[in-house]
């Protein structure tokens, strides 16, 4: 960085208070909404993968070929169907990214209930769809969870990649401190996304004492 | 009741696993089917609520082939318990108990009382409803797993192997419960087990299976252990069969001789309230082998006359009180009768050997042993 320039200027970022609010806002709803309609989607694609196991294989392929590719390479090929700059070209990357984490996650969690626990709940009367919903489902929430907190923190850390085609939330703080040789900017982007990253962690932890307490210790 | 009529199953791949069963199960009594693994036992009891289809033959329940019936409604009217209890991880006890009547539509309140009455019956404290299954030892879970398959009340029960994988102490508590819960209950029992010991002490009928499903034999316990079809039916049932079958008789049929202070010269001690402390013999003690005729077998009272340095087992009451003696002979003679009471002392045929073997070290125990059994009378 320059001579003379300080690493942090303290009245910037108190003259910049409401900016960087928003650009946090901004950064969790363009990171995390992808992973909600990524679990969203997760759970009936899992539910029809376990119940149907000749799916997952493809379908888990095809995901994981997404998951490989670059996420700048993907913006640019959305922008001339979404637009250079909205929201929507980085969040239907992120989404498939999030899929991509939480597909295996979720069949895996279903496919964990234990094999006598499968056949007693038959033997109690519940079919198929109704046993896979109130038994196996359920069982899997820790499963879930886990995968939630891999793909939650992913996608925040992968949104600010989004502020090269101009979207991005927090991401444009490192563009605007690389471009100016400011650090200030650059420094509040990396605490304030670190900062995301842990309070979503901590609250998916705290749904999963709420959501799965008999799993403490059991599963991950 | 439940009647195989030619009940088979081929696997796809043309392997037999039941050639074609004809059996009865009677109502309300315990039915086990037990032979070494491969011999398709669980096969045959998971035909009963169609966890297996046969391929051959059909399965009646109650005169109704259940091939008929809907699957759902067949199976919340046969409780079933298997060897790792299978109970649902995130629910709580009080929940997995419920299980089936709120598949039956009951409201929460009623199914959970009624989960609450099945939790004292099978023996848990109340603080173990509020627990997850995890939380629980094996046997606790066990005791769940059959909590919840009587729930509903189901006049069937359907068990496959559900004591095997708790260790040896709690196994035997297990079954001691079970064979309480059955003479309350009257459930029509099928169970399936690879251990002759559990099928001769729980069952009403023994279903001795060979490969195949094919029946080696059919009897009751005592018969099975006494006389058994063939070589391999007495093969399966393993060495010391004879002494085993002791373990199906009372120990109320060996008369007891009066308690006298010495032994044929081993002195016996009691403590206060009369619980036996001591064998006294040359100034040294000896632990004194106890058993109890009201509620054990002549094996137990048979095991304690063999390991008692005096030669004679002492009987204790309910609260472990001497109540008298018995010599080995009194009870090798007990064994040469069976069901019913000695009728003569000196028929002292059997004990020779007993008196010889042990001789060296206590002189005249046999014929003493004799006259303290005349005592006794």
């Amino acid at each position: 960085m320059l001579d003379g320039e300080p690493l942090v200027r303290w009245h910037w970022l108190g003259d910049h208070l409401g900016y960087l609010a928003g650009l946090t806002g901004d950064h969790a709803v363009i990171a995390l909404v992808p992973v909600l309609i990524g679990l969203l989607l997760a759970v009936p694609l899992g539910l029809a993968c376990t119940r149907w196991p000749r799916l997952y294989q493809p379908l888990a392929a095809v995901f994981n070929v997404v998951y490989a590719l670059p996420s700048l390479a993907v913006f640019v090929v959305l922008i001339p169907y979404t637009g250079l700059a909205t929201r929507e070209t980085v969040m239907v990357p992120l989404t498939f990214y999030a899929l991509a984490v939480l597909l295996p996650t979720t069949v895996d969690g279903l496919r964990a209930v234990p094999e006598p626990v499968r056949q007693a709940a038959t033997a109690m009367g519940y079919g198929p769809w109704h046993r896979l919903a109130a038994v196996e489902l359920p069982a899997a929430v820790p499963y879930l969870i886990a995968g939630l907190r891999v793909a939650a923190v992913s996608s925040i850390s992968l949104a600010a990649v989004g502020a090269l085609i101009g979207r991005g939330g927090l991401g444009y703080l490192f563009v605007d401190g690389f471009q100016r040789t400011f650090p200030t900017p650059i420094l509040a982007g990396i605490v304030l996304v670190a900062l995301l990253a842990l309070v979503c962690d901590l609250l998916l932890v705290a749904a999963r004492r709420l959501l799965a307490p008999w799993a403490t210790g059991v599963a991950r | 009741m439940i009647r195989f009529e030619g009940a088979a199953k081929r696997h796809p791949d043309g392997t037999v696993a039941v050639r074609g069963l004809d059996l009865d199960v009677p109502a309300g009594r315990t039915t086990v089917l037990v032979g070494p693994s491969g011999c398709g036992k669980t096969t045959i009891l998971r035909m009963v609520n169609r966890m297996v289809v046969p391929t051959g033959g059909r399965v009646l329940l109650d005169g109704a082939d259940v091939a008929t019936l809907p699957a759902a409604q067949l199976r919340r009217g046969i409780g079933y318990v298997i060897q790792q209890a299978g109970l649902f991880p995130h629910r709580r006890v009080i929940d997995n108990v419920a299980t089936v009547p709120r598949l039956l539509g009951w409201d929460r309140k009623r199914a959970r009382a009624r989960a609450a009455e099945l939790l004292e019956l099978v023996g848990l404290p109340p603080e173990t409803a509020r627990r997850y299954p995890a939380q629980l030892s094996g046997g606790q879970q066990q005791r769940v797993g059959v909590a919840r398959a009587l729930a509903a009340d189901p006049p069937v029960l359907l068990m496959d192997e559900p004591f095997s994988a708790v260790d040896p102490l709690v196994r035997a508590g297990l079954q001691e419960e079970l064979l309480r819960l059955q003479a309350e209950l009257g459930k029509t029992v099928l169970f399936v087990t690879h251990d002759i010991e559990e099928a001769v002490r729980l069952g009403d009928r023994v279903v001795v299976l060979r490969e195949h499903g094919e029946i080696a034999q059919l009897a009751d316990p005592h018969t099975l252990l006494t006389a058994p079809a063939d070589a391999g039916v007495a093969a399966f049932l393993g060495r010391d069969r004879g002494l085993r079958g002791l373990g199906l008789r009372p120990a109320a049929d060996v008369p007891l001789a009066k308690l006298e202070p010495v032994h044929d010269g081993w002195q016996l001690t009691l403590d206060q309230d009369g619980r036996p402390e001591h064998w006294l013999h040359d100034g040294q003690r000896h632990p004194v082998p106890v058993f109890a005729p009201a509620r054990d077998t002549l094996r137990s009272a048979l095991d304690a006359a063999v390991l008692s340095p005096s030669g004679h087992a002492v009987a204790v009451d309910a609260d472990g009180r001497a109540i008298g003696t018995a010599s080995r002979a009194a009870v090798v003679a007990a064994l040469a009768a069976p069901g019913t009471p000695e009728p003569d002392a000196h028929d002292s045929g059997p004990p020779e050997s007993d008196a010889h073997e042990s001789g060296a070290h206590e002189s005249g125990a046999h014929g003493s042993g004799a006259q303290v059994n005349h005592a006794g009378r």
